[in-house]
């Protein structure tokens, strides 16, 4: 298959270099005469130099019999126009771009192109995985944001679990407004409740002390 | 637990909006102001994410933002070497326990984790996702 990809930066040099190696055939358009000589010092002669958002680059770089477009500049605007660029003057088949903003995702699936990469996205779920997280879920926020509803997932050994409501210090203003056990059972929020592991408990909480409830449900023992 | 983030552009917003969704309290460190208006106002007024304008690699700043009491600290700036120093300055200087860095270049990947901090290589994983992304069709 022959593919293009628009920027030749890290993302899309590590691109090239894998694709060759599965034997594609790959070309790379890039704005920097320095990034495009260093491709082909590595990869041989597979690299050109040329705008992004530009028909006379993406010509050059053989679009016209591109069965697929992949972009990966810092620039989200040129990764979208080169999508757009290649899919209605070039009949490319597939486009796939780089949104570097998340906000921009959405909006690059909306705007056609085939499928979206978010890397910050990419990033944030593998840092999720590093750092314990027993969530706490802000639903609405109430009264004018000084207080808001949250849900807190708790842990299934923390130092909550067992005890009733009215023996936990919940920080001053905090309600409990219905507790959730695991199979789906609603528990009221008396004060002998009891908190069982991986309840699900929504309170009404002010904003200031939510970060304190939240720590305070799902404390590890 | 209390997380430091250091750079407010589009991914230190990112984890900022999502550990603070976790419960965390969130301290980010920016000296542009206007990287600061990519955190989500809300939270930034209701306290649950604190905004200290200084250079984020330094001691100061890192003092003012709470990192004697932090259990997180996490490098993402667009620049490696810039998150390189704030992070080794986090872990050998503060002693934070847990301390993550975001990176473009493998070479700085390698670099930092051999010095025992958490690194995540961004272009990388975005040049995998694609690879398998484009393996997986043909």
């Amino acid at each position: 298959m022959y593919l293009v990809i628009v920027g030749g930066g890290k993302v899309g040099a590590s691109l090239a270099s894998s694709l060759i190696n599965e034997g594609h055939e790959v070309f790379v358009l890039d704005n920097n005469p320095d990034v495009v000589a260093s491709l082909q010092r590595e990869l041989g002669m597979i690299a050109t130099i040329g705008e992004a958002a530009s028909i006379r680059a993406l010509q050059d770089a053989g679009a016209s019999r591109a069965g697929v477009i992949i972009a990966t500049t810092n620039s989200d605007a040129d990764n979208l126009a080169a999508c757009q660029l290649a899919k209605t003057n070039f009949d490319v088949a597939r486009t796939i771009a780089i949104a570097n903003s998340p906000e921009n995702a959405e909006l690059f699936d909306r705007a056609g192109v085939d499928l979206v990469v978010s890397a910050t996205d990419l990033v944030l779920a593998n840092l999720a995985t590093a750092l314990p997280a027993h969530p706490l879920i802000r639903l609405m926020p109430v009264a004018d944001r000084s207080q808001e509803l949250v849900a807190i997932k708790l842990p299934s050994a923390g130092t909550a679990i067992g005890r009733t409501l009215s023996e936990i210090r919940l920080p001053y203003g905090t309600k409990v407004v219905i507790m959730i056990t695991s199979t789906g059972q609603s528990k009221p929020p008396d004060s002998d409740a009891i908190i069982e592991a991986e309840d699900e408990i929504i309170a009404l909480s002010p904003a200031n002390s939510t970060a304190e409830l939240w720590e305070l449900l799902t404390e590890l023992r | 637990m209390n997380v430091i983030i250091v750079g407010a552009g589009n991914l230190g917003s990112s984890l900022a909006l999502k550990l603070s969704d976790l419960g965390h309290r969130i301290t980010v460190i920016e000296k542009n102001s206007k990287a600061v208006s990519l955190l989500p106002r809300g939270r930034v007024d209701s306290g649950a994410i604190t905004v200290i304008h200084r250079d984020g690699a330094t001691g100061p700043a890192m003092m003012e933002a709470g990192i004697t009491s932090a259990d997180v600290f996490i490098a993402a700036t667009g620049n490696d070497s810039l998150n390189g120093l704030a992070a080794q300055r986090a872990k050998t200087i503060f002693r934070v326990e847990k301390v993550m860095t975001i990176v473009r270049d493998e070479g700085a990947r390698i670099l930092y984790e051999s010095l025992g901090i958490s690194t995540i290589n961004k272009a990388a994983l975005a040049s995998d996702r694609l690879v398998s992304v484009l393996t997986e069709e043909a």
